[in-house]
């Protein structure tokens, strides 16, 4: 099936797209343990406050960590010219956990936002060493280049842990570590719009991003901007994954599912697929969430816990399934 | 004949001074016997520093951070034999301690310690925290040849433990958090601080909290359905700035706002390293224990 295809019957893929989101975003109001009744909405104004200051920060949350992760995934394989990498796998969350713990060291009392910020210049460093050294590796040897994104982000992640054991940090770094969304309350996920932000960036950009992934000379030859043009995107994905690593924690395997599947179904031209990607990924996030809080109600089990046993099973069907298929 | 009698005595003899001097005390991993009084203790259990500090016992071997900063002086003039996680043998060995110490953390290094002198595993935990306290307390007592001291420490926890009992009674029910960064775990009666509510008889606000070793992950929401009468607030990454701070930070929100706790203004602060890290030494214990006096005090 092709983008062109998609086109054809793009109103009924559309259709059910759409109708998925919204179950899941409706389900996500609902789940809780506070008491929620979908028919008290109307008369009850405790049930509506409940909504607004909990339920729907929380699936908004889910919404856009999710979207943005999925992109994050996608702009950074795009840069690499490798399907099999993510910022979680290839050194990007982790450094972004490291500048967290910097931050924390040297500011103790600093904000949310300087805690990203100082996350999201880490990320840029470390994503920006990554492709640096991803692109010397042989291109005829696909495999590579996410074994060496997981070795580096293992070093970087261990690099990380050492110094959050030596000041005794180890659990404050395990919060940013692992993602979970149990924190989340109206005026403690706003940064996440910012992550939005980029999403539309990386839309508006989508041609360019797409001729990216062609190659050096054949992007430059089609008069892009390259070296512009992969600045552009490191700063997408670094500040995406540092702005959901300081609000929500690590999530993996969402920037690694979402745009795979998407490409098997529908191409690799981005300005079709990005916004499937970004439904994706939402809907996969949101779903995890949901998971999580029904798994052990009225307790919690994070959302980044359930996405590393779904993500990686819905990873394995992908791999077997292009070997049967091929 | 009555001279090999004497001759076959003398064996029993010597098996009863042996008996005289050793002690056979209770440890985490059942009763052992520990052979004379020793002169050099390395100690890898913050709540055992605690405890042997309070009985007037030099410690020679410590762990390279005490936490609890009313221990730090300890410090001085003592050799530094690893982490309260992990003993650092070399300098154990250069040590030649007469018996070594370990609990909670570091109770998975015993067998390694055995290696270098008898090593006893003296971890405390669960809802019968305070009772193994006064054991473990009165066990100290035996190896270093201070019964009459520990048993006068061992009645000052009592007393502690009935004046807070008393100042807890009535007052409602109560939710054992621990908060770190932004996300919130609560404790039951089963788990590690699960002694509060055993021992001070205080009512939980939520009966089925299971006992995982870092809480349960809970949400604003439940905290709010709970609705305890009492927070006791337990900040993990109290390392770094007040624990005070950091916590009333996270729980600062219109969901724990609704809360009788919270409305009240009747929410606990815990001294972290006394509550987490020492618990169960004779003086964090007795420091733990004033916190919720005091606070429980404050109001009729």
């Amino acid at each position: 099936m092709t983008a062109g295809s998609l086109g054809s019957q793009g109103f009924a893929y559309w259709a059910v797209g759409a109708a998925t989101l919204l179950a899941l975003f409706v389900a996500s109001l609902f789940v809780g343990v506070g008491e929620l009744a979908i028919g008290s909405l109307a008369s009850d104004p405790e049930a509506l406050r409940l909504i607004m200051i909990s339920r729907l920060p929380r699936t908004l949350a889910a919404l856009l960590a999710g979207s943005a992760l999925a992109i994050a995934g996608l702009v950074m394989q795009t840069l690499a010219r490798n399907r099999f990498v993510e910022p979680s796998t290839a050194g990007t969350a982790q450094s972004a956990a490291l500048g967290i713990l910097v931050v924390t060291l040297v500011w103790p009392d600093a904000a949310l936002g300087w805690k990203a910020a100082g996350a999201a210049v880490t990320a840029l460093a470390g994503t920006s060493i990554f492709l640096m050294l991803a692109h010397r590796l042989p291109p005829t040897q696909p495999f590579l280049v996410p074994l060496f994104g997981l070795v580096y982000g293992g070093v970087i992640g261990a690099a990380a842990i050492f110094a959050a054991w030596h000041l005794d940090l180890l659990q404050y770094l395990e919060v940013w570590m692992t993602g979970e969304f149990s924190g989340i309350l109206r005026g403690r996920y706003e940064l996440l719009w910012v992550a939005a932000a980029l999403v539309v960036l990386a839309w508006w950009t989508a041609d360019r991003l797409t001729m990216l992934s062609l190659g050096r000379d054949v992007s430059i030859g089609l008069g892009l901007n390259y070296a512009g043009m992969l600045r552009l995107g490191l700063v997408i994905v670094s500040a995406i994954t540092a702005l959901t690593v300081v609000v929500v924690g690590t999530i993996p395997f969402v920037g690694l599912v979402a745009p795979n599947i998407v490409s098997r179904f529908a191409g690799e031209n981005l300005r079709h697929t990005l916004p499937w990607v970004a439904g994706g990924g939402a809907a996969l996030v949101l779903a995890c969430d949901i998971i999580g809080r029904l798994i052990r109600f009225p307790y919690e089990v994070p959302v980044g816990t359930i996405l590393g046993v779904v993500g990686a099973v819905l990873f394995l069907v992908l791999l077997l399934g292009r070997s049967s298929n091929d | 004949m009555r001279w090999l009698k004497s001759v076959l005595a003398l064996p029993a003899l010597a098996l009863f001074l042996v008996q005289a001097f050793a002690a056979q005390i209770e440890t985490a991993r059942g009763p052992v016997i520990v052979g004379k009084t020793p002169q050099t203790l390395a100690v890898f259990d913050i709540a055992a520093v605690d405890t042997l500090n309070s009985l007037g016992v030099k410690i020679a071997g410590l762990p390279d951070k005490l936490y609890v900063p009313e221990l730090a002086e300890l410090k001085d003039g003592a050799e530094t034999v690893g982490t309260i996680f992990e003993p650092d043998l070399e300098a154990l060995s250069a040590l030649a301690p007469d018996l070594i110490i370990v609990g909670g953390r570091s109770s998975p290094q015993l067998a390694t310690t055995s290696r270098i002198a008898q090593s006893i595993d003296m971890t405390m935990n669960g809802d019968d925290l305070f009772a193994q306290a006064k054991q473990r307390l009165m066990a100290y007592g035996a190896i270093v040849g201070k019964p009459a001291e520990a048993a006068a420490l061992a009645s000052e926890l009592d007393e502690a433990l009935s004046s807070t009992r008393a100042a807890v009674k009535g007052k409602g029910t109560a939710l054992i958090l621990m908060t770190s960064g932004p996300k919130v775990t609560a404790y039951g009666k089963e788990s590690r601080f699960g002694w509060l509510h055993s021992a001070l008889q205080l009512t939980p606000a939520v009966e089925d909290v299971e006992a995982a070793t870092h809480g349960e992950a809970i949400s604003f929401e439940f905290l709010r359905d709970a609705n305890p009468d009492w927070l006791i607030v337990l900040d993990r990454a109290a390392a770094i700035g007040s624990g005070e701070q950091n916590a009333r930070a996270t729980l600062d929100n219109e969901l724990v706002a609704e809360t009788t706790a919270w409305k009240k203004g009747q929410v606990v602060y815990m001294p972290a390293a006394d509550f987490y890290i020492a618990a169960g030494g004779v003086q964090s214990t007795k420091r733990v224990l004033k916190t919720i006096r005091d606070a429980f005090s404050r109001t009729q």
